[in-house]
């Protein structure tokens, strides 16, 4: 008699009765799925100020805001994250993202969580100090940089700790100086009741200078935001081929 | 033997209270359970003695037709009269679906948004009325889901840890299951049948007892969310979010935004139906939204596809719930047995339940002997058929570890789950936030029980 044929016959029934609950998932939708360095090629070709929708469509508040608002912004963002990186080069004699952490007293951990859903986490910036660059995400990506016409696209020597590591640091950056850099002075007026108003920050506008930062910084020839559908292909190629969709379409390009 | 049938009894209440916590299939288990509960007080009435008879009159039953008829009443009234209830969770599953496939839902959290801005006080705390205001009517995992993926994003963004994002983004939503009419059908199902105390109305329950529950769930879990904010550091993130249904939708027309609460306020305020509430505000959400500007047999298909995904948001919980009214049914031929066990020290005063049922909240995690949704409906078949407590009362003195703790606080509500494995918080830096909202919350909720719900006089009695 074939165990193995049994246990597998009685399984459903075994897992009917003493199986966990069954967690319940909402159905996500579904994409073409598209080949990667077709996609990267695509991506590589938006120009900075482009990736403005895509930025914006991540804002809390941009249900506020119309084009004009959100092209002057972006291009503004831009030149912060430019101009910063300029300044810290010149101050600090490196672009080296790991040496320039560590120059900014920078604690950067590098934590190895396993990441499976639809929300994938390359790195967190914590007050007052503490950068985490997840790296469950940058080893699959690079693994992904072993093939030649992905690495074509990208650039040889493409180092992704560094590219998420200097955006992290823009935020850093951010915050020691938040009472000049544009994209914590700039503030928008929610409403107004009488004397009564309420203004606040724009999240997308540090988002936006942040990934100009990395890549003026890495001396990138695309926006970072590329990495937003890079870094998740390997756990999804559908998620990562809906992204793409999405960053195309949002980029007024057909995918 | 009648003591020695008790003692029995009592060990297979442990033993599914260990078989809930370890998290297997509730459904299986209160069938395996009704079966076992059947079998023992019916079959032990051939050992126990004349006197213990007597004084039961429940389990004397003339020979075989007499058996057979408990046991219809155990395995199909009991089931059958669920079902009024059933018809009121789809439809509830289905207005969740019309509320997010309008955009009325996502809609209403964004203009929240826009309203607070970058204060991550101001915001958590209007999202947290906004999301409890929404799950008053609708409930179930894919509606909890699709808010969370709009609330969840935004919180972070504002800097907001995310262990501190979902703990309140939970507990906004189990505030708002206090009003919710498809909850509370479901819960009054474990107490009595609606038409035998037609009085405890979600309009009775909510004036004496549900709003207070609700405020106080709501306003503890927003000044400990502040209280965390202080103390936390500030946030970024850099994550790719991946393209949701609900990112591409517009916005609804602003007077879109009252239809959520319209079902329950027609409830609440003059006894309208929940169904035809329901289908009131449902109807009118889709036509408002354009959502019927298709052919007939468009709008047809699309009004089926959203009852369809609804009941399968909620099919994992009614297995569940279409047994227990079996076991409902069958605690009562158990109670007698019970009595001679416990009977002498289970509380009898409504104080004292309050006190050990405040103190032991934290049995309402992980499907423990608190929760209704859990092992609790055992402990309230127990405690329902051995002392006397009027319906009202021993709603609120369960639904506090039910909704409180199990469906706000605990990681093994479906939800929760997944909000875990969406923020990557790790559960126990959940369970360091929620525990002491669970506390907080259900020890001033069980003040108001006591305040609001005791000394309510023989009417309110079961049987």
């Amino acid at each position: 008699m074939d165990w193995h044929y049994i246990r597998e016959k009685l399984r459903p029934i075994a897992e009917g009765l003493f199986g966990k609950q069954r967690i319940t998932r909402y159905e996500k939708p579904h994409y073409k799925i598209r080949e990667l360095d077709y996609m990267l090629a695509n991506l590589v070709r938006i120009p900075a100020l482009e990736w403005r929708n895509y930025a914006f469509s991540r804002e809390p508040l941009n249900g506020k805001f119309n084009d004009e608002q959100r092209l002057n912004w972006a291009a503004k963002s831009i030149e912060c994250g430019e101009s910063y990186a300029q300044r810290l080069i010149s101050e600090y004699g490196t672009s080296d993202a790991k040496l320039l952490a560590s120059k900014l007293a920078l604690e950067v951990l590098y934590p190895q969580y396993p990441d499976k859903t639809d929300r994938v986490l390359f790195a967190d910036f914590t007050m007052p100090n503490k950068i985490n660059i997840f790296m469950d995400a940058v080893y699959r990506a690079e693994r992904l940089l072993q093939k030649r016409s992905v690495k074509r696209v990208l650039t040889e020597n493409l180092q992704l700790v560094n590219i998420i590591l200097s955006h992290e640091i823009f935020h850093f950056i951010e915050e020691r100086y938040k009472h000049e850099i544009f994209t914590r002075t700039e503030r928008v007026r929610l409403w107004s009741l009488g004397f009564l108003h309420n203004d606040s920050g724009i999240y997308a506008l540090g988002e936006i200078a942040a990934m100009s930062f990395a890549r003026t910084l890495n001396d990138l020839a695309y926006s970072p935001y590329v990495m937003d559908m890079f870094l998740i292909y390997d756990y999804s190629a559908e998620d990562a081929s809906g992204l793409y969709e999405e960053m195309m379409q949002l980029a007024g390009l057909e995918p | 033997m009648d003591f020695a049938i008790g003692v029995i009894l009592l060990l297979t209440f442990f033993a599914l209270a260990w078989y809930c916590i370890k998290g297997f299939n509730l459904m299986i288990g209160f069938l395996v359970i009704t079966i076992l509960w059947t079998v023992l007080p019916l079959f032990g009435t051939l050992f126990v003695s004349e006197e213990f008879l007597k004084a039961n009159p429940v389990l004397m039953f003339e020979g075989g037709k007499g058996l057979v008829a408990i046991l219809n009443r155990i395995y199909q009234s009991a089931p059958e009269g669920w079902g009024t209830t059933l018809v009121n969770v789809c439809w509830g599953a289905w207005f969740g679906r019309v509320l997010m496939d309008t955009g009325i839902a996502s809609t209403l959290i964004r203009k929240t948004v826009e309203l607070g801005g970058d204060k991550p006080v101001v915001t958590i705390s209007l999202l947290n009325l906004v999301t409890a205001l929404i799950f008053t009517s609708m409930t179930g995992a894919g509606p909890v889901i699709a808010i969370g993926v709009i609330v969840l994003p935004i919180l972070m963004s504002l800097g907001v840890p995310k262990a501190i994002a979902m703990f309140s983004f939970m507990g906004a939503v189990a505030s708002g299951i206090y009003l919710n009419p498809v909850n509370f059908a479901q819960y009054r199902a474990f107490f009595i049948k609606p038409s035998d105390m037609p009085d405890f109305t979600l309009g009775w329950y909510a004036s004496h007892w549900g709003y207070a529950a609700l405020a106080i769930m709501l306003v503890v879990t927003t000044l400990l969310a502040m209280f965390y904010l202080g103390r936390a550091k500030t946030h970024r993130q850099w994550a790719a979010q991946t393209r949701t249904p609900q990112a591409a939708q517009k916005d609804a027309p602003i007077y879109t935004l009252i239809l959520p609460v319209v079902p329950v306020i027609l409830n609440i305020a003059f006894n309208f139906s929940v169904i035809g509430g329901f289908v009131i505000a449902g109807f009118s959400a889709l036509f408002l939204c354009g959502r019927m500007s298709g052919t007939f047999r468009e709008n047809c298909q699309l009004v089926n596809k959203l009852y369809y995904e609804g009941v399968v948001d909620t099919a994992p919980l009614v297995g569940f719930l279409l047994t227990l009214p079996m076991f409902n049914a069958v605690a009562v031929y158990a109670s007698p047995y019970f009595n001679v066990v416990i009977g002498g020290i289970m509380p009898k005063s409504e104080l004292v339940v309050c006190v050990v049922f405040a103190v032991l909240l934290f049995m309402g995690l992980f499907r423990g002997p608190m929760t209704l949704v859990g092992c609790g409906a055992a402990t309230l078949g127990v405690l329902s058929n051995v002392a006397k407590f009027s319906v009202p009362f021993l709603y609120g003195v369960f639904a506090i570890p039910t909704i409180t703790v199990n469906i706000g606080c605990c990681i093994t509500q479906s939800w929760v789950a997944w909000g875990l494995a969406y923020t990557k918080v790790e559960s126990r830096d959940f369970l360091k936030l929620s525990i002491p909202n669970a506390y907080a919350t259900g020890i001033l909720q069980y003040a108001a029980v006591y305040l609001f719900l005791t000394g309510l006089g023989s009417a309110w009695m079961v049987g």
